[in-house]
């Protein structure tokens, strides 16, 4: 046992080996694991350990949990945009931990095809944790005489061949037991506790089937909900209001590409190339100012929302929908727009139901913070302490 | 696009790149790089008006994104075609909204009539927006003719309706049972054969033409009735390739020396043939069917393309909203076009199962 | 008394002769009502392929027969089946409602309204001779 664990991590982690044990929570299906990469309590505790550490860092003060906080529903909610060493900030919103062990690839762009991956890119981003490569980890991990003796005990590594590769694994094994069911809305239909969501949850979710139009990205099945079709789709967020300077910001992409830049470190870092979305990773047409159709598990305490943390209230995401993809009803939405996409011609009462669904998604783990979060959204605005 | 994008950019000075925009790439292995050329086609995008200055929107788009995304193209097409169909109807209000929003391309245009833009009026409107039914140009060598294959029987089209509004409506259905074969008729056929006097066998033709000058469903007039006579003008050039719309899907077809290619529309996909329970037809069987629509995404099986004239051969390289794009190239070795990714059997996908 | 029957099974099968000398049976149906009731299935058919080409059922002039000639397309033998656009599996009424809604912009009709059944009719008139597949994408 790592004995330098804090006392409610341990307890976590105990109840997360628990959910690994009994199987996905309600509503939920079976938590897809890599055949090289099997789950054991050892190993997600190690990658708990390696999630928290903030000794990763240039400043030694930015973690993945720093981003990705428990207590604000795996995001750095409210912030628009995160903030990494020294309070850097950049162009995209942090998406949630919380059941992203489902989602086919991960970023908003989906260029990263698995959590192990993903957990590489963090570290060695400027506006992030800002390492200059890996080896500060590296070393670090073969030294460490806890470290050492974890990765011993998970992988068999001898000290000294600890690398990358380990690190990874471990900290995708743990983001593996974050997954979150058993919400209102999993009791009610799955659970056939017809009484677990209100009424306007109930109106809202015939909305969020039909003329809402949402489950077709945000897809739903008989048995089991994740909410995504993993795909991405330009929504006209962010790329309506820049869509005469998009021959541009391809060019500029595209140019400091055939110059050796990193996708990584261009969309996190340079707004033109972060609303293409999309298309950064794979240059096609299709792809332009598109992004990847989060999860709406768990929305409620995710604030603010797409992928430039543009949209502040579930209602305001809703009326961008309504309004035919676009922020403001007056917007011209730019010519790539999805084809999916259109006005919706939604009551205001059909809109108020809609949001009251997708309240019913947050499962019991973040209840709390969803309900803080809405009492912020609905204090005046002199009063707010908090947010940009 | 499959293209290495990287190798392109490393390989051409920067000033290429200064205005321009990489993001469709030729590929530039051609012998003679003079004679090789894209130009880009749009087709069938159907604008139909519903009341005022209100039109069918999901329409609208397609046709709206078509254009962006031809504007966008790098290296610039030499020249646009619009495939026919520009109208639903025919009316003025449709041509003149189509014409409009076509405007927005910064290329030459040449048009090819639709039988939804003909039939209103007989394509008095459309004269005067656009100019002449049936012609013919020349463009680095290659020698390109307009017909207006989507005539019928006098019969039909002067003597049987109370009105062009009603002869419009008849001809707009697909199915109508009331309908007439299309056909290219005789004048044009003479026309036809002058036209192509003057030029030598060895030179590349290419029609343009909106129904597909080949007997593939007659239910749906995926159909030219003078089919043969037109195939047979057309069969002592040694390179002939014929480019049709009408039909809403990807069909691709040999006939002796004549390769046929379809475009996509942009307004919305039709089902092949071969889904009719009732009926038999004749797709041409070289074809590898475009992928099955999604209805929820407006653009899913529909598209617009850009043509490469490669040695006097035609490659349609197919852009697909939601899907992957295609590419159905003239196989030299074969001598027929074929799907540069999906023509061997083994190689389908799912979504490429109709029934 | 004129009749005295001997036997009580006598009685009986005269009774059964009385009762049923002049009734046609309930299940001894003829060719001539099989016409008739194709022929009546046949006029909603009719119906449906009119509602088929009509504006009425959307609000933007757009018709079933645009992008369904002949119902093709449609697939009505697949029916129930997972509609990826419900997010459920789903009846063939629904999904007709859902492309009236959807691509028409039109009101969804009830399933028992008498022009969904025509509709219906049309589409599997359509279809007639594919077998059924049910749950097939």
């Amino acid at each position: 046992m790592i004995r330098t664990i804090p006392g409610a991590l341990a307890l976590a982690g105990l109840l997360i080996q628990t959910a690994v044990i009994a199987g996905p929570p309600l509503g939920l299906p079976e938590v897809p694991v890599p055949a090289d990469n099997p789950m054991t309590p050892e190993k997600i505790a190690l990658g708990d350990k390696l999630f928290h550490d903030t000794r990763f860092s240039a400043t030694g003060e930015v973690s993945c949990a720093t981003c990705h906080d428990a207590e604000k529903g795996f995001t750095d909610s409210p912030l628009k945009t995160s903030e990494g060493i020294n309070k850097l900030t950049g162009t995209r919103n942090a998406p949630t931990v919380a059941n992203a062990a489902y989602n086919a690839s991960q970023f908003w762009d989906g260029r990263s095809p698995s959590l192990e991956e993903q957990s590489l890119h963090p570290f060695v981003n400027p506006i992030e944790m800002g390492l200059a490569d890996h080896q500060p980890i590296i070393t670090l991990v073969n030294s460490d005489r806890e470290y050492v003796e974890a990765f011993g005990t998970v992988f068999g590594t001898p000290p000294g061949q600890i690398s990358m590769d380990e690190v990874t694994k471990a900290i995708g094994a743990f983001e593996r037991t974050l997954v979150f069911g058993d919400s209102p809305f999993d009791r009610y239909y799955f659970g056939g506790d017809k009484s677990a969501m209100s009424d306007s949850a109930v109106s809202g979710f015939q909305v969020f089937l039909g003329q809402g139009r949402c489950v077709s990205c945000h897809t739903i099945e008989q048995d089991v909900a994740i909410f995504t079709d993993h795909k991405f789709h330009n929504v006209g967020v962010g790329i309506n209001q820049v869509q005469d300077q998009v021959p541009a910001f391809v060019t500029a992409y595209l140019e400091a590409r055939a110059k050796g830049a990193e996708v990584d470190i261009l969309v996190l870092s340079d707004p033109r190339s972060s609303e293409l979305g999309r298309f950064a990773v794979d240059e096609s047409f299709n792809s332009l100012g598109s992004f990847k159709t989060p999860t709406m598990r768990n929305v409620a305490a995710t604030a603010p929302y797409m992928h430039d943390g543009s949209i502040e209230t579930l209602r305001e995401v809703v009326v961008h929908y309504n309004n035919g993809g676009a922020t403001n009803a007056a917007d011209r939405v730019n010519d790539f727009l999805s084809s999916g996409i259109r006005p919706l011609n939604l009551s205001d009462q059909q809109i108020d139901d809609l949001v009251a669904f997708m309240e019913a998604l947050t499962s019991p783990r973040f209840e709390e913070q969803a309900r803080q979060a809405k009492a912020r959204q609905q204090m005046p605005a002199d009063q707010m302490t908090v947010g940009r | 696009m499959g293209i290495d994008r990287r190798g392109f950019l490393k390989s051409v000075s920067g000033t290429l790149l200064a205005g321009a925009l990489p993001v469709t790439l030729v590929e530039l292995a051609f012998a003679k790089s003079s004679e090789n050329f894209t130009f880009a086609y749009i087709s069938d995008s159907h604008i139909q008006h519903i009341k005022g200055n209100k039109f069918v929107r999901n329409w609208d788009r397609g046709l709206l994104r078509a254009v962006a995304e031809t504007n966008l193209m790098t290296p610039k097409p030499d020249f646009v075609m619009f495939g026919g169909d520009l109208a639903q109807l025919g009316t003025r209000e449709e041509l003149d909204h189509g014409a409009e929003m076509l405007s927005a391309l910064s290329y030459k245009i040449h048009m090819v009539m639709g039988e939804h833009d003909y039939y209103l009026d007989l394509g008095e409107y459309w004269s005067e927006l656009f100019g002449p039914h049936y012609y013919s140009f020349d463009h680095k060598g290659v020698h390109f003719v307009v017909l207006n294959s989507i005539l019928t029987y006098d019969d039909w089209t002067y003597n049987r309706w109370e009105s062009g509004k009603q002869r419009m409506g008849e001809m707009a259905g697909l199915d109508n049972p009331n309908g007439s074969p299309f056909m290219v008729g005789e004048k044009q056929r003479t026309w036809l054969k002058q036209d192509l006097a003057k030029i030598s066998k060895d030179t590349s033709v290419v029609v343009f033409s909106h129904s597909p000058l080949q007997k593939i469903y007659k239910g749906w007039n995926f159909w030219t009735e003078d089919a043969e006579d037109i195939q047979a003008i057309l069969a002592p050039f040694n390179q002939v390739n014929v480019v049709y719309g009408h039909v809403h899907q990807i069909q691709y077809n040999q006939i002796g020396n004549i390769a046929f290619n379809s475009v996509m529309a942009t307004a919305w996909p039709w089902p092949y043939p071969e889904s009719y329970a009732q009926a038999e037809s004749h797709l041409p069987v070289l074809t590898v069917p475009m992928n099955r629509a999604d209805p929820f995404f407006e653009r899913d099986a529909t598209g617009w393309q850009f043509i490469d004239v490669n040695t006097g051969r035609v490659d349609l390289r197919y852009n697909l909203y939601d899907n992957s794009s295609r590419t159905v190239a003239f196989n030299d070795a074969k001598r027929r076009p074929e799907d540069t990714a999906y023509q061997n059997p083994a190689n389908r996908i799912k979504a490429q199962d109709h029934y | 008394m004129a009749f005295r029957p001997t036997t009580l099974l006598a009685t009986a099968a005269l009774s059964f002769a009385a009762l049923f000398a002049t009734a046609a049976r309930a299940d001894e149906f003829t060719t001539k009502n099989v016409d008739e009731w194709q022929a009546q299935f046949d006029i909603v058919a009719k119906d449906g392929r009119a509602l088929w080409t009509s504006p009425e059922l959307g609000t933007n002039g757009v018709v079933c027969a645009q992008c369904h000639p002949n119902a093709a397309n449609t697939h009505p033998e697949t029916y129930p089946k997972f509609q990826k656009q419900m997010g459920r599996v789903a009846a063939l009424w629904e999904m007709v409602n859902w492309c009236i809604e959807n691509p028409l912009e039109g009101k969804a009709l009830a399933a028992d309204d008498p022009k969904m059944i025509a509709i219906q009719a049309y589409v599997t008139k359509e279809r007639r001779g594919v077998a059924l597949a049910p749950g097939k994408h």
